[in-house]
């Protein structure tokens, strides 16, 4: 079994079975997993912010650290290895906030609403979410069977 | 003794500061010294400056030929950089260890507490807020006092978040209320006995409420800001994790508005790579110890 450490403002797509993606430490981030149950290919990304508008060029140097240019990209390297867009099955934790949280501050909040706009826009289904509260997340992704584990201080549960 | 009194008396047991970072901090705030001086005080201290000179050479393998002096290094990457990597290594050894009260393994307060100066850093440059080097200093011991009271909140946890849970108040309320003296109060009483100015000491106190201190300044409310964003986008959770409020009214003195955060926070997760690197191999300063005047 390989253990691939997703960090953050990073993604990576994997074919291989034996694969098994973890993320940890997602505050107000969001970890997103992609997979196709039938050419077993998935991936993970941990995102920090919505939107790359705020630093283009840090956008090109880490399309990860921002929504709007990481997810595509995940996507995007998925499709190129075989995953059909018709079979894949997208996952999302995290977004978690500060306590009585005002919503201008609110990167969470923004993180999860940018993302549901990008997955409306490229017609793809979020099948699960665990998102918000004042928690910190991490994500285990097994790349054979698609399961995707969140773990808590609430504790550990499937997705 | 009261667990209030046991905790104090903790702080004098608490390993002091090498005297070079009084004398580093002293040479900022002297208007009288050029920022040249930061360099000729760096010297002073032979392992200080090779520190400073290994993260100079680290930081930028495109020299082709390595930086040798301080003077030279301030010359290629500037007095802010050497005094934030020279203060830095000074203090590392304070916040690498593990603290058990909080969950957080070895070099994660360290990471976090980077990370908090890193994004006072970016602030103080966006909003063009003076006495960067101060507030750098401050956002970096921000939550020292997790160092003294770890093993007591340790013995508390479950008292401590059994009351967030029942009266949904946040996390240093609770400490407070159950030990008698939550960690930013603890901290800036260390800071007190390292003879720190009080605009750090300040920092320290006030980064959860700033709203509450007597004479709100802007170094308050950057640290406070830069710690609510660092533990909104993970850097460095322990036990603790986002159960702290963010004062709105802090932001609103700061005219910060969503873009100046999210600015602040992409430019800060370059460079506390890069700097996380430099000191992974950084040989620790040793605690206390007097160098030669
Ligand atoms: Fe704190
Ligand atoms: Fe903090």
């Amino acid at each position: 079994m390989a253990l691939l450490v997703i960090g953050i403002s990073d993604y990576q797509v994997s074919t291989k079975p034996e694969d098994v993606m973890i993320t940890y430490s997602l505050g107000s981030c969001i970890g997103l997993t992609a997979y196709d149950p039938i050419a077993k290919i998935g991936g993970m990304i941990h995102y920090m912010l919505p939107l790359s508008q705020i630093a283009p060029e840090k956008a090109m140097a880490k399309p990860a650290m921002f929504a709007d240019t990481g997810v595509p990209a995940l996507l995007r390297d998925l499709f190129s290895l075989g995953a059909q867009k018709s079979r894949i099955i997208v996952k999302a934790a995290g977004g978690s906030q500060l306590m009585d949280q005002n919503k201008i501050f609110n990167i969470g909040e923004r993180n999860f609403l940018i993302l549901r706009k990008i997955l409306w826009k490229n017609n793809i289904l979020l099948k699960a979410n665990d998102v918000g509260g004042v928690i910190s997340r991490t994500l285990r992704f097994e790349i054979d069977t698609g399961r995707l584990l969140v773990k808590s201080s609430r504790g550990e549960a499937e997705l | 003794m009261n667990i209030k009194e046991q905790i104090v008396s903790k702080i004098t047991s608490f390993p002091t500061l090498p005297v070079m970072a009084n004398r580093l901090l002293h040479a900022l705030n002297d208007p009288e010294l050029a920022s040249a001086d930061i360099a000729k005080v760096i010297q002073y201290d032979p392992a200080l400056t090779a520190n400073v000179l290994k993260a100079a050479n680290s930081a930028f393998l495109g020299f082709r030929n390595p930086v040798n002096s301080i003077s030279e290094a301030a010359f290629r990457l500037g007095t802010k950089w050497i005094f934030q990597i020279a203060i830095s290594s000074l203090i590392y050894s304070n916040l690498k260890k593990p603290i058990p009260g909080y969950d957080l393994d070895e070099e994660k307060l360290w990471k976090h507490s980077l990370a908090v100066a890193l994004m006072s850093e970016a602030l103080c440059a966006l909003l063009r807020v003076r006495d960067s080097g101060s507030i750098y200093t401050g956002a970096l011991l921000h939550d020292i006092g997790k160092a003294v009271i770890g093993e007591f909140v340790s013995a508390h946890f479950d008292e401590v978040q059994s009351l967030i849970d029942s009266r949904k108040i946040t996390f240093e309320k609770a400490e407070e209320e159950v030990m008698g003296i939550d960690h930013a109060e603890l901290g800036a009483l260390i800071a007190e006995n390292w003879r720190f100015p009080a605009l750090i000491i300040d920092c320290i106190r006030w980064h959860h409420s700033p709203d509450s201190a007597p004479n709100i300044t802007p170094a308050i409310d950057i640290v406070h800001i830069a710690d609510s964003i660092s533990l909104m986008e993970g850097f460095g959770y322990g036990r603790d994790e986002l159960q702290y409020q963010f004062s709105d009214k802090s932001a609103a003195r700061m005219n910060v508005n969503s873009n100046i955060i999210e600015l602040a926070v992409s430019q800060t997760v370059m460079t506390l790579e890069d700097i996380e690197n430099i000191f992974k191999d950084m040989p620790a300063a040793r605690n206390g110890q007097e160098v030669r005047k």
